[in-house]
């Protein structure tokens, strides 16, 4: 089994993101890949769904860093949802869920860009 | 025959490959389960190795692939221990400097996180030079 694979698609003008498997220092350049290729070609607003990934470390922290401002100052967010336990004391234990908007679900997500939530 | 004080261990000897990575976390987080730790603390104990290995590989050694990296597991009784070494540029505990979480909220900016969360998710963690090779300690306490 690959280390880690990327599923992209689009929903409502939204970019949903699904990786699946490890975001570590090995496998970072095929998710940082992934979403710089959705920011160059103008898609600004990124949705993290979490529910495959079974760790991220620092590395993939860093790339989504990495990225904020830029979709911020173009008018878009990277937001999560469906974190596994882990995954979230990560995020949570560097006060990533201050910074990013977490939840349960894609579709809990997707109703709030929508507007619905 | 062993003594009852001395805890029982095993070392893993690894290029300095990302490549890797995966196979010792896994291996930290199994262990970590052995020792009697619950499945989120063996997450969080895998993360702590992940960014230690994942240090000498990138800083240690600048991303060289022809060295080695040595990882103990002590199993003590009230704690796993774990320690790892490489003869590149090691860390030692004056030289770490750790970001406050709420001024990195406040101005986000790439790096500095994988000793946070080291030291977040580990009860001790000390760099120090041993035999001619830098050692990363750290321990996690059984609760």
């Amino acid at each position: 089994m690959a280390d880690l694979t990327i599923q992209v698609r689009e929903v409502d003008g939204v970019a949903v993101v699904r990786p699946e498997g490890f975001i570590n220092a090995h496998t970072v350049r095929m998710f940082e890949d992934a979403l710089e290729k959705l920011v160059a070609g103008g898609r600004f607003t990124i949705l993290l769904d979490c529910r495959e990934l079974n760790y991220i470390s620092s590395a993939g922290l860093g790339a989504i860093m990495g990225l904020i401002e830029n979709v911020r100052e173009n008018g878009g967010d990277i937001l999560l949802c469906s974190l596994q336990e882990n995954v979230y004391a990560i995020f949570d234990t560097l006060g990533f869920t201050q910074l990013y908007r977490v939840f349960t679900s894609e579709a809990e997500a997707l109703q709030a860009l929508a507007g619905k939530a | 025959m062993r003594a009852s004080h001395d805890p029982e261990s095993f070392r893993l000897v690894i290029p300095s490959q990302t490549r890797y990575l995966n196979l010792v976390t896994g291996l930290a987080k199994r262990a970590s389960l052995v020792a009697g730790m619950d499945d989120a603390t063996a997450a969080k104990v895998s993360i702590a190795v992940d960014e230690a290995v994942t240090n000498v590989i990138i800083h240690a050694y600048r991303g060289e692939s022809n060295h080695q990296v040595e990882i103990e597991l002590r199993f003590r009784e009230e704690a796993l221990e774990i320690r790892i070494w490489n003869t590149g540029q090691g860390l030692h505990d004056e030289d770490v400097v750790l970001p406050d979480p709420r001024e990195y909220v406040k101005h986000p900016r790439k790096g500095g996180l994988g000793l946070l969360l080291m030291s977040r998710f580990m009860d001790e963690i000390h760099f120090q030079d041993v035999g001619g090779r830098s050692e990363c300690c750290m321990i996690k306490h059984v609760s």
